[in-house]
């Protein structure tokens, strides 16, 4: 047991923070809501971040540290995917990767994708996606968002029912890694607002009601963290669902709590929080949201198989 | 990181649940139902850590010259999750070997730990702690008990509340005012319990036999070798003593415990086929891995010899809502454990209603750690 990162895993993540740093992560105060950086998302990609659970010594730990930084960065690249439900498919699949439960419907990073991985309940489906047969869908989610519009002619290879199990269970895990990296994000963001917003006469964040439910925020966003890093470690089925669980779990009320503190001015794209807010509101629902988590959770950790 | 045990922790944990084993009578569910204070439990653990004592395991991470084995931090902690898991069968004597020792091996005298320790080493002494008052629970540094300075020590008089374990108890950690108003003025005397003019008072409640007591004190006498550290250095002690508490009872480890026994009886009835129920169970599950794991955080500081963090206020409330969400979920689904069905079920309850009140109101560890930990400002005081 060591929750501070190895001399290894410092390195990983230093040399993120050295590319991050080198690029202007400001989300444009005009235009789409979704803030996607074309230039993060190609660099992860480029600088080999993505792939780094394929790489000898490393482990989707690694992986899931990289997700959950890149998460607090106020644009958005598809990571989640990638470095976490990527790796188990074969290394000549393209990025970015979309996932969703049904070819028609509208998926994250589509629009951006040259992957879109199907689990439509019987079998899971490997789709090639050709930019130009994806229609951007308008939406308040800060992703960039899209559906294929024509759904003939693909290039399609199923990859079988038996593959519907591990994809869940690293998209439970994607959801939980990116979803901690955002509360933190929105958290922080928020602090500094109840910090150096004064009313009646003093900051915001002096006020006892306020002080404590940005403490259970802050409770929330740190056990977020470690369940999601732990469900990285293991890369069990429980713990996947359980991390999941907490986050989607978490969110409405983190959100509204987190909006609340700002007011107004919250509500404002110039004010960037809905910049993970809005992208906390998109995970949401995914997989069928925490009701689907927490039974998954239930069943794999009290199968018979496990007692 | 990583989130693994090494395999001599594996072996420390598996050596432990032997012990327990082989050890706790097939009627310890019924001896544990009324909680750590009462009678049947008290003695028990009597027993008990004088048996814990010779095995080693009873102070293993105190330092080797207070009879201790210089264990590692973790695994002081897989003992107390396992014997919390397992109901606490060492009473009361869990705070002596968890803060009260260590205190007193910081600040005592040679001859308060000559004389106080041993008794702790060897399993054979209940302390209580005199803190609470009447008009001081939460607002502890607003108590008024009186120590007034007499020839060779001290006169005491005053009153404490909600104080467990005091009527089984040989001493009490006692918190008095010699001074003014505030932090400052407030000393600890280490007060033995047959001390003539003390009278304690049992109330009853709802979180089990002899967990609640009023303590009074009238015109006791406490000799000065009785006092520990200086007068006016208490608030120093105290916060000391909490930190030693700051991640608190494992609380959590017994939560998971009573889960895992209900989902095994809701298996075996046939219901945990129904998807609401299982949806609930996986929350409740999620909540106590997230303590777990906040816990694990804090434990996590302390192998590592880091200063105490605000993080384990954090991790004081994520264990509160653990276990009231296996709580609620327990009385929702199997209201027959408290209807005499289950006295461990019952045992959890009481326990779990205390877990945001007592060592610290939940509020207050969302004070400190909206202080502390977010560096929040404070919130000026109100004109009067």
């Amino acid at each position: 047991m060591q929750f501070e990162p190895d001399e290894d895993q410092r390195a990983v993540l230093d040399g993120l923070e050295q590319l991050l740093g080198a690029l202007d992560l400001e989300a444009p105060k005009e235009g789409a809501l979704s803030a996607f950086s074309r230039t993060l998302d190609q660099q992860l990609a480029d600088s080999g971040f993505l792939q780094v659970a394929r790489e000898p010594g490393f482990s989707l730990l690694e992986a899931a540290l990289l997700v959950e930084r890149i998460a607090r960065t106020p644009v958005s690249a598809e990571a989640a995917a990638s470095a976490l439900v990527l790796p188990l498919l074969d290394p000549e699949v393209a990025r970015p990767l979309a996932l969703g439960n049904q070819i028609t419907a509208p998926a994250r990073f589509l629009p951006h994708a040259r992957t879109m991985l199907v689990d439509n309940g019987e079998d899971v489906l490997l789709v090639e996606v050709d930019a130009g047969n994806v229609e951007p869908v308008e939406t308040l989610f800060a992703y960039p968002y899209g559906r294929l519009r024509r759904t003939q002619d693909l290039r399609i290879r199923a990859l079988g029912p038996t593959m519907a199990t591990p994809l869940r269970r690293r998209w439970r895990l994607a959801i939980a890694v990116e979803g901690a990296g955002l509360m933190q994000a929105a958290l922080d963001e928020v602090l500094e607002h109840v910090k150096t917003r004064h009313q009646f006469g003093r900051p915001i964040g002096s006020f006892q009601v306020v002080q404590h439910r940005l403490a259970m925020t802050a409770a929330t966003a740190s056990a977020a963290r470690w369940l999601a890093l732990r469900a990285a470690w293991s890369d069990d089925e429980a713990d996947c669902a359980i991390a999941a669980t907490y986050v989607q779990d978490a969110i409405p009320r983190l959100t509204y709590d987190l909006h609340q503190f700002c007011g107004a001015m919250g509500l404002t794209l110039e004010f960037r929080l809905h910049l993970w807010t809005y992208r906390l509101k998109a995970l949401l629902g995914e997989l069928g949201g925490s009701s689907a988590q927490a039974r998954t959770a239930a069943t794999r950790a009290w199968s018979p198989a496990r007692q | 990181m990583e989130f693994g045990w090494s395999e001599a922790q594996v072996a420390y944990r598996q050596q432990v649940r032997e012990l327990l084993k082989a050890t706790l009578p097939a009627d310890w569910d019924e001896i544990a139902v009324h909680g750590p204070g009462s009678q049947a439990q008290t003695e028990f653990s009597k027993g008990f850590c004088r048996y814990l004592s010779e095995q080693g395991l009873l102070v293993p991470h105190w330092p080797r010259e207070f009879g201790g084995a210089a264990g590692q931090p973790w695994d002081h902690f897989i003992l107390g999750e396992e014997l919390w898991a397992a109901g606490e069968p060492r009473g009361p004597q869990y705070m002596n070997v968890n803060w009260i020792g260590p205190v007193l091996m910081r600040y005592g005298t040679p001859d308060q730990q000559k004389r106080f320790l041993p008794p702790i080493v060897t399993g054979s002494v209940i302390w209580c702690q005199g803190f609470s008052e009447p008009s001081a629970g939460s607002d502890l540094a607003s108590l008024r008990t009186r120590a007034e300075r007499v020839d060779g020590g001290y006169v005491v008089n005053g009153s404490k509340v909600w104080t467990s374990y005091a009527r089984l108890a040989d001493h009490c950690f006692l918190l008095a005012r010699t001074g003014d108003k505030g932090k400052g003025g407030i000393v600890i005397l280490l007060t033995p319990m047959s001390a003539p003019g003390i009278r304690v008072k049992q109330i009853p409640a709802l979180i089990g036999e002899g967990d609640i007591h009023e303590v009074f004190f009238t015109d006791v006498f406490v000799a000065e070798e009785n006092r520990l550290g200086a007068e006016g250095q208490a608030w120093e002690m105290i916060t000391y003593a909490l930190q030693n508490e700051r991640i608190g009872i494992p609380r959590y480890a017994f939560s998971r415990r009573v889960l895992d026994r209900a989902i095994a009886k809701l298996q075996t009835e046939g219901r945990f086929t129904d998807p609401i129920l299982q949806d609930r169970a996986g929350r409740a599950l999620a909540l106590c891995e997230a303590a777990r794991l906040m816990v694990y955080k804090v434990v996590d500081e302390r192998a590592n010899a880091r200063p105490p963090s605000a993080f384990g206020n954090l991790a004081r409330w994520a264990v509160i809502q653990a276990d009231h969400a296996v709580n609620d979920f327990l009385t929702e689904y199997l209201p027959e454990g408290l209807l005499g069905a289950d006295p461990l079920q019952q045992a959890h309850h009481q326990r779990a209603i205390a877990a945001g009140i007592a060592s610290g109101a939940a509020e207050i560890q969302l004070n400190l750690a909206a202080r502390r930990y977010l560096e929040l400002p404070s919130e000026a005081p109100r004109a009067v």
